[in-house]
């Protein structure tokens, strides 16, 4: 577990984001990308009890989740976070990219899904998707 | 072996190879043995379960490791670094979801472990599955696809 922070946010301003992912460089690359967005970490977890905990703990603005993990996978993860919280913002970012998966995803109540590798734009334009609108996205962002 | 399914992970690995890391990707003569090729020093190993199940391996020396793992975390790194071992398991993790997603969604259900990296000198892997064997040449050295993948009895 990384030390936490969080953004000041504004209406506009940055961010506060949790990056789940077992994947060590993973989790390294979306925090550079989310700085490079000028986005706030606030923390990172490798598993998805952890995820539940950090969530719960510190209520994220966006949650970056992948799918493949050990122990409590993705989208699970996400089913739980957003039964307890139906206004969870997810976006899954996962190598696992297959029809019926993104629809696993989804129906758990991720918002967005993207296919790794993910690039600065792909992932700007998910979040700035997921933060404007309230419905759910049924397609990739 | 289900030998349809091997050009996929072979295409997936060479095209996220010149996507992540930049470089062309050129597959020498694909082989196939009794067992996984040994002697790389690094191994990321991935499980495959489904309708079929098997495995695939990529094997490297620390030295292709190391360097393909640069390129990925945009700076230098001293030899096998806990960061260095993350990026080549992604990597491979990365090139078999692409290739799993493919056969998904051509109806064949497949699913895959998180991956597994273990490093050291002549390691090998003594599970005698027969394997189809892609050397893969990059501009950092030569990645080996070790693939095994059958239909359940």
């Amino acid at each position: 577990m990384v030390n936490e922070k969080r953004a000041s946010v504004g209406a506009k301003g940055p961010l506060n984001c949790l990056i789940v992912d077992d994947s060590a460089f993973a989790r390294f690359r979306l925090r550079r990308l989310m700085d490079s967005l000028d986005h706030c970490v606030a923390s990172e977890a490798a598993n998805g009890n952890e995820a539940i905990s950090a969530y719960n703990r510190l209520k994220p603005d966006i949650v970056l989740m992948d799918i493949v993990m050990p122990g409590l996978e993705g989208v699970e993860t996400v089913r739980r976070i957003c039964e307890a919280d139906p206004q969870a913002r997810v976006i899954m970012i996962s190598s696992v990219s297959y029809r019926d998966k993104i629809e696993e995803a989804l129906a758990a109540g991720a918002k967005c899904f993207i296919p790794k590798p993910v690039t600065t734009e792909e992932l700007k334009r998910a979040i700035d998707k997921v933060m404007d609108k309230d419905e759910m996205l049924d397609v990739r962002c | 072996m289900r030998l349809e399914f091997v050009k996929t992970f072979i295409d997936s690995t060479t095209h996220l190879f010149q996507e992540v890391v930049c470089s062309d990707a050129e597959v020498a003569s694909i082989k196939m043995r009794p067992s996984p090729v040994a002697g790389g020093e690094v191994m990321a190993i991935i499980g495959l379960m489904g309708d079929a199940q098997g495995r695939v391996i990529f094997d490297m020396d620390s030295l292709t490791a190391t360097r393909i793992a640069e390129c990925m975390i945009g700076e230098p790194s001293e030899g096998l670094t806990p960061m260095v071992r993350s990026a080549i398991a992604e990597l491979a993790s990365m090139a078999t979801g692409r290739a799993i997603s493919e056969i998904n969604n051509g109806g064949v259900t497949l699913k895959m472990s998180p991956p597994t990296v273990i490093s050291g000198a002549n390691i090998s892997y003594d599970h005698c599955l027969e394997t189809l064997v892609a050397p893969i040449t990059t501009a950092y050295g030569e990645v080996r696809v070790n693939i095994t993948i059958q239909d359940l009895k």
